[in-house]
């Protein structure tokens, strides 16, 4: 395995300083931390720590298990907050693997290239950065972030120390994805300026309960992180922390994470963001969740004109397209979009890990001097080579954070109930001050970025 | 609806009427903090819950572009909420209300809240969120004053706000809480 590429302690602080825009000693290094990410040559095994080890945590650690036997990879930690999942997650791992409740641990090993990090999303800002600042390139789930300011830190962490880092929204990294794409940008339904998006909505807690006392497995303190302290419920986790607005953001920000990042991909609209984003839904009639249940969220962009609507109702999917039987079959059509052009519609199912392009998509043969568009070598792939050779991966962190903002104004502009102005630029809420103020949220000690 | 009417509806037995008043709460206002505040802490869960949504409601209505006067007013009713007769559950998301609504006014209640054990920690992140110097003076000041711990807390703060802060480095990065798990063939 390669070695990293030692700075003195000097260095190191400087540069830790300067990662965060502040002053020049601003948190502790532990003396093990390299605050430098190495790139490791074409044929190293990477040394690879999952943080996180429940629900799609568990999908990423059996591939990278997968992985590890067929010589790509060495998985070297596991890490949880809850010590059933971690026992669980040893198993799974095997014998080679350390185990970890606090991520801390992981990012002081020196012999860890990257972390994959899958816990719930108000963690994902704040350990990625954590990560970035101690050298290791970084897989982090979608969405990217909870708040605008979160994902500015993301951005600057990932530049400053150099990073490689790819975000989950495993869309574009689909085949289907790819011919959706190149089938758009060679103008086959001509201009487009509506992508609607359609989803089923986010469920109700029927069966609220009281708040306890945390079971034994469980360390909450370490669970809730950057939150602002409360007390254990059974309704924030295990497996629900996504029907929590402050947390998991609902729908919008679980799958809107996916679908809209194949519209900014397919839009060529990366690095752009919406001009102004009105909101409207219901909420829950009881209990702790809070995410709204149906929605509507329009972004309306400027120059170039288009509209990208988020519309979350019962029943409001398109009809599935048949398929035939040797050819992949549509297994999540609740969820996707119809693009509309001047010359036509373009449906897609999912836009996730499984991405399904309507028919003429698929069917379309490319004429001499037809626009390609990049393909994905698989999400994964696509990451070890970002971090072996410094090549933007296909949802990089900027495209992340860009498509993250998307979920989190509309969920601002629900909870506000009022219409949001955007500056791309500034990257800030314009002219609403209390809106401006929850672009971000004050952090618990020590779990900040 | 007014503010009776409302305290009411927050009341019903009826998930599907108390929401209803939840999405209401906003145009009531001020008036109608108090009475909900103090249903926060009715014994009835749903109650409660809609007591604190509708709160809630009411501080992002008052919010609004162009509404400084019902914001005052809201804030003016919030501030004594903070105060030693409500519970820390209250109080505590009081001091979450005010950091998105509450101005220099606020700085004075919130302020004597950093030497609270229980209430300190959202006392500082609330004072961090608010604009202006004088909340930026009150945790420099509380950066002197508050226990040696504490101060690597508010130096947090202080850097988030741009201040340029030597000591009481964040401990962020460094590990302290170990599991009880044994690795598998460890």
């Amino acid at each position: 395995m390669h070695q990293p590429r030692r700075m003195d302690r000097r260095t190191l602080l400087k540069r830790a300083g300067s990662a965060v825009g502040l002053a020049s000693f601003p948190y502790i290094v532990p003396r093990k931390c390299i605050a430098a990410a190495d790139r490791p040559g074409p044929n190293d095994r990477l040394i690879i720590a999952h943080i996180g080890v429940g629900g799609m945590g568990t999908y990423h650690l059996r591939n990278m298990v997968d992985r590890m036997q067929k010589g790509q990879v060495n998985v070297a930690a596991v890490c949880d907050v809850d010590e059933n999942r971690l026992a669980t997650a040893s198993q799974n791992a095997g014998p080679q693997a350390d185990v970890y409740r606090d991520y801390r641990y992981v990012l002081e090993r020196k012999d860890i290239d990257a972390v994959i990090i899958a816990t719930p999303d108000h963690w994902h800002a704040v350990q990625t950065v954590h990560a970035a600042e101690c050298g290791k390139h970084v897989y982090v789930e979608k969405p990217a972030c909870c708040t605008i300011d979160e994902g500015k830190a993301m951005v600057t962490a990932a530049r400053e120390n150099k990073i490689s880092v790819q975000v989950g929204s495993q869309g574009r990294s689909e085949h289907e994805a790819y011919l959706a794409h190149r089938y758009l940008v060679n103008g086959n339904i001509g201009h487009v300026d509506k992508v609607w998006c359609f989803h089923y909505p986010s469920p109700s807690d029927d069966n609220p309960v009281p708040d306890s006392d945390p079971p034994p497995e469980l360390d909450w303190d370490l669970w809730l992180g950057p939150m602002r302290w409360r007390p254990y419920n059974r309704k924030y986790c295990p497996g629900a922390f996504r029907w929590i607005m402050e947390s998991g953001g609902g729908q919008i920000r679980d799958r809107g994470a996916h679908v809209m990042s194949c519209a900014m991909w397919w839009m060529g609209a990366d690095g752009t963001g919406p001009v102004t984003v009105e909101a409207t839904g219901t909420q829950p009639t009881k209990g702790l969740w809070d995410a709204a249940v149906e929605m509507e969220v329009v972004y309306t962009f400027k120059k170039p004109d288009w509209t990208l609507i988020w519309s979350q109702h019962p029943d409001n999917a398109p009809k599935t397209e048949a398929r035939g039987p040797d050819e992949p079959q549509i297994t999540r059509p609740g969820y996707g979009a119809v693009y509309h052009g001047t010359k036509g519609t373009f449906t897609h199912w999912g836009g996730d890990g499984g991405t399904w392009a309507e028919r003429k998509a698929r069917e379309w043969v490319p004429p001499a001097g037809a626009k390609d568009v990049r393909k994905s070598p698989g999400h994964y792939e696509d990451w070890f080579e970002g971090i072996k050779t410094g090549k933007k991966t296909i949802m990089n962190i900027e495209a992340a954070v860009g498509v993250s903002n998307l979920c989190n104004l509309g969920n601002l502009a629900f909870i506000l109930g009022r219409k949001l102005h955007w500056d791309q630029i500034r990257q800030e809420i314009i002219g609403d001050e209390q809106a401006r103020r929850m672009m971000g949220w004050p952090q618990r000690y020590p779990y900040h970025l | 609806m007014d503010a009776g009417e409302l305290i009411t509806r927050i009341q019903d037995k009826d998930d599907k009427v108390r929401a209803a008043a939840v999405l209401k709460a906003g145009e009531v206002g001020a008036v109608a903090v108090k009475q909900l505040a103090g249903l926060m802490m009715s014994g009835e869960m749903e109650v409660a819950r809609a007591a604190k949504n509708a709160l809630w409601h009411i501080v992002r209505h008052a919010g609004r572009p162009d509404a400084d006067i019902e914001r005052k007013s809201v804030v003016s009713e919030l501030l004594p909420l903070c105060g030693d007769s409500q519970s820390a559950a209250v109080r505590r998301e009081v001091l979450w209300m005010l950091s998105e609504i509450a101005g220099d006014e606020a700085v004075g209640v919130i302020s004597p809240l950093l030497t609270n054990k229980d209430l300190r920690e959202d006392a500082r992140m609330a004072l961090q969120r608010l604009p202006g110097e004088k909340p930026l003076a009150a945790l420099r000041a509380a950066l002197k004053a508050s226990p040696k711990h504490f101060r690597h807390h508010i130096a947090v703060s202080l850097r988030q706000r741009g201040v340029e802060v030597a000591d009481y480095p964040s401990a962020k990065l460094v590990p302290t809480k170990p599991t009880q798990v044994k690795p598998v063939g460890g």
